[in-house]
């Protein structure tokens, strides 16, 4: 005993320091090892208990100041997505923002944040959301098919009088000639026609830029068309305006060019506004050698977004223009039907 | 002035107009009637060229004028421009008009002269506003032909093949697709322009016509002349014709 009686405070500091012994790993212990609460909910995820494992993720205690919080962000990252997957928005944005208290600097939190703010927006509102931002490259891809209608509107009618003409001449060979060009531009489809153009020249020695290719099959088309409906509208007019026109001394073309053509333009109006109606709508076949217009534009949008409501949008840039031009040749016809009796 | 000589003019093997000759002097008022089908309107036709003969031959103050014979020998018409200097100096009223419907009624009378004559459309104007006032339509002179009266429209007509100075005027029934109360107006307007010494050459079933303005009358049938001769002459003759009488029964 006489180590225990001369020494009494060391039997005290010895015994304190059992006692710290086993108190420290004694708190230790209890106090788990946030790795080791991270590690075994990712095990729980992985066997798919995604219910046990958000549970378990959400274990890991916040880090105190100066701690490693490497378990804690990723345990709560973790448990956010499940969140997310599961669309308890509000839950794992809670997560999200727990994580930006303690590290404002957080990327994947705040990336998360964001795309629950998306997730939250309703459907509808993010496809307006797109069709606003898609809108302007609409209206500028509308541009070129505006540009392919106004050529051809120039064009194929002067173009197409002039077969007409030719057509009726009394010249065998050229009204023959004329009749095998409407006879194919007719006779085959629009698509074949610009496929020909584009592909089947180069190997010919021609090669043309997609918008030369897109002009010369539409103003080709459209000239045989328009040849066909104004050979019809020469042909209606009484034969007796030739006459009377001849008994003044008009030769043929005189007579043409004062007296029959001019009684055509109002007999044109309506299948001729029927025609570039439907050339509105034919440019969009010039998508596919190339050409980016209205059609192509939306098609490629869609085809990135797979929004519906991008092809609804170019469907009624093309209903706008259609009916702009609907109402224009209703007013043409009017104005130059007034020297009729009605 | 104008002289048809042994005009054929053959449809496949109908015969319209079959070997006859025609001399129309100057001033002269020539009414040619009979019934349709009878080859008087084909006739008119050959006069200004709106119909090709198949033989015989047209002359103008002496000279053949209008055609000329192919290698093949056969007669052809004459080139565009020599037949349309013939036609601008002839002028012709249509049974069913034949306004410009495009054209109000002064610009219709204007049309010959602005652009056959290549007159200015000043003095082309004038001369137009003169001759409907002539006709007694200076105040329809903006309207268009689909809102006149057919006796207005066949006065415009009338006008318009007068504004380029026609040295012979063609009538082709003038007064056959008016209605009755219609046919005045276009007589009188007819009649002040004979008395005005007009040539003219008028086919028509109007007898109208024939007694009051003709120099000659012409009876048509079968694309024959059968009768031939002054206004009073023919009328008392054409009882000893059965066909003439049986025609001038019908219309009378």
């Amino acid at each position: 005993m006489e180590v225990g009686t001369k020494r009494p405070g060391a039997l005290k500091g010895a015994l304190g320091l059992c006692f710290f012994l086993l108190l420290v790993p004694a708190v230790v212990l209890a106090q788990p090892d946030p790795y080791e609460i991270l590690a075994s909910a990712t095990r729980e995820a992985n066997s798919g208990d995604i219910e046990g494992a958000l549970q378990t993720y959400l274990k890991v205690p916040a880090p105190e100041p100066g701690e490693d919080g490497g378990a804690f962000v990723r345990s709560r990252m973790e448990a956010a997505k499940i969140c997310f997957s599961v669309a308890d928005y509000e839950q794992s944005e809670a997560l999200c923002r727990e994580i930006l208290g303690l590290f404002p600097e957080n990327l994947e939190a705040g990336n998360l944040i964001k795309q629950v703010a998306v997730a939250q927006t309703p459907r509808w509102l993010r496809f307006l959301k797109d069709m606003g931002t898609y809108f302007p490259t609409l209206l500028r891809a509308s541009g070129m098919t505006i540009l392919l209608v106004l050529i051809t509107m120039v064009v194929s009618p002067v173009a197409g009088l002039f077969i007409a003409l030719a057509r009726i001449s009394r010249i065998r060979s050229i009204s023959w000639f004329f009749w095998c060009y409407i006879w194919v531009f007719r006779g085959t489809p629009l698509l074949l026609q610009l496929f020909f153009i584009y592909y089947g020249l180069p190997p010919l020695g021609i090669t043309l830029s997609p918008f030369t290719a897109a002009v010369l099959g539409l103003g080709l088309n459209y000239s045989a068309y328009l040849a066909e409906i104004m050979r019809g509208a020469i042909e209606s007019i009484d034969a007796g305006q030739m006459e009377a026109a001849k008994s003044l001394g008009m030769t043929y073309r005189q007579a043409m060019r004062r007296i029959i053509v001019p009684q055509t333009y109002k007999r044109l109006v309506p299948p001729v506004g029927n025609e570039f109606i439907a050339l509105i709508k034919d440019t969009a076949l010039v998508s596919t050698i190339a050409m980016v217009e209205l059609m192509r534009a939306a098609d490629q949008i869609f085809n990135t977004t797979f929004n519906i409501f991008i092809l609804v949008q170019a469907a009624m840039i093309y209903l706008v223009m259609t009916s702009i031009f609907t109402i224009s040749f209703r007013r043409l016809e009017d104005r130059l039907g007034v020297y009729e009796n009605r | 002035m104008i002289e048809l000589v042994d005009v054929v003019k053959r449809y496949n093997d109908f015969t319209a107009v079959d070997h006859v000759s025609l001399k129309i002097d100057k001033g002269e008022k020539i009414v040619i009637i009979g019934p349709s089908g009878s080859g008087k309107t084909t006739l008119l036709r050959m006069i200004n060229f709106l119909e090709t003969i198949d033989s015989g031959r047209v002359l103008l103050e002496g000279r053949e004028a209008g055609y000329r014979r192919d290698k093949k020998g056969r007669l052809v018409m004459d080139k565009q421009d020599v037949i349309c200097e013939l036609r601008s100096e002839i002028g012709m009223v249509f049974q069913h008009f034949h306004l410009f419907p495009h054209m109000t009624a002064l610009h219709n009378v204007m049309e010959g002269p602005v652009t056959v004559k290549k007159q200015s459309r000043g003095e082309a104007r004038r001369v137009a506003l003169d001759l409907l006032g002539k006709v007694g339509l200076l105040d329809k002179k903006d309207t268009y032909p689909a809102f006149l009266s057919g006796g207005q429209k066949q006065r415009v007509a009338i006008a318009r093949a007068l504004a380029m100075k026609p040295m012979l005027m063609l009538f082709d029934e003038p007064t056959s697709a008016l209605d009755p109360e219609l046919v005045g107006e276009v007589f009188t307007t007819i009649k002040q322009l004979a008395e005005e010494g007009m040539t003219m050459v008028i086919v028509t079933h109007q007898m109208g016509f024939a007694r009051e303005m003709a120099d000659r009358v012409i009876f048509m049938d079968e694309g024959r002349f059968i009768l031939e001769g002054v206004p009073g002459d023919v009328f008392s003759h054409s009882m000893e014709n059965a066909r003439v009488k049986a025609f001038l029964d019908k219309v009378l």
